[in-house]
């Protein structure tokens, strides 16, 4: 990382190195802290929907199917 | 390891500058100290022997105030580069998020140099850190030397840099390379930052 070597130019005026550095370093510290941050939490799943009542001609039971099944068949 | 805490809306950095004895780490931070507004000042702790080298350490604590939100700390420490200081230098290296390694330009003191990188290592490793993954910086110092009397840049990372992270020429006793050596070990540590784990009851 040869490009990286630089020469210090001495102080520049007072504070003024510090203000950069603070620039670049509040610039990264804002950053890692949004991307590190506390995920926001899913939203809530929706309240079951009680089921409809089924409608008056659709069959739900069918207690002996055994039988509805051989009538089928036949 | 570096933190983000998200409770207490805080961010706390250790650096640590490590290197062989004479080297400029202590030069390092005091020309960040010198560099720093006055409200941003705290207090510098340098422990030196009569002849001004460092004897404990130097700890630099960098208040870089609210940014995001999050009150942002850097502790800037050096350790003491003299070979009879090891206890010291373990003691210092604790809980350490970056490193950089002031390395001494000087052609008589590449053996110091390699000795010194070689106990950063071996420090780091009895730390249960792991050298090749901890963020690290060279800095090249004292490059304002007489050409005789230096390596040159290409020679230095050859013989110290085998992990090719970035590395900086250094004049710290006139502020040159500091703030660049800081801004990229500091970027380094941020790019590792993380969120705390959470306590499992």
């Amino acid at each position: 990382m040869a490009d990286e070597s630089k020469k210090g130019e001495g102080s520049e005026e007072e504070g003024g190195e510090f203000a950069d550095f603070m620039a670049d370093i509040s610039q990264e510290i804002a950053q890692r802290v949004q991307s590190l941050g506390p995920k926001p939490k899913a939203p809530p799943p929706e309240p079951r929907k009680t089921p409809a009542a089924p409608d008056a001609g659709l069959i739900t039971e069918w207690p002996n199917i055994a039988d509805r099944m051989i009538e089928e068949m036949r | 390891m570096s933190v983000v805490n998200y409770g207490t809306r805080e961010i706390t950095c250790k650096i640590v500058y490590y290197g062989p004895g004479r080297s400029g780490k202590t030069t390092n931070l005091q020309h960040i100290y010198s560099q720093l507004p006055e409200e941003r000042k705290g207090k510098m702790v340098s422990l030196a022997t009569e002849t001004d080298r460092t004897l404990f350490f130097d700890f630099l604590p960098l208040d870089l105030g609210t940014i995001s939100g999050f009150a942002t700390r850097f502790q800037l420490y050096t350790v003491p580069g003299q070979v009879y200081y090891a206890a010291t230098r373990k003691l210092v290296l604790q809980g350490v998020d970056g490193v950089v390694f002031v390395a001494d330009s000087q052609s008589r003191q590449l053996a110091e140099n390699i000795e010194s990188l070689q106990d950063l290592h071996a420090n780091l490793a009895d730390e249960g850190l792991d050298p090749r993954t901890l963020p690290l910086v060279m800095q090249y110092n004292k490059r304002d030397l007489p050409p005789a009397e230096i390596s040159s840049i290409e020679e230095l990372d050859e013989v110290l840099n085998f992990r090719d992270v970035p590395y900086f020429s250094g004049t710290a006793i006139n502020g040159g390379g500091v703030f660049e050596t800081l801004r990229s070990i500091a970027s380094l540590v941020l790019s590792r930052l993380s969120a705390p784990a959470t306590k499992e009851s």
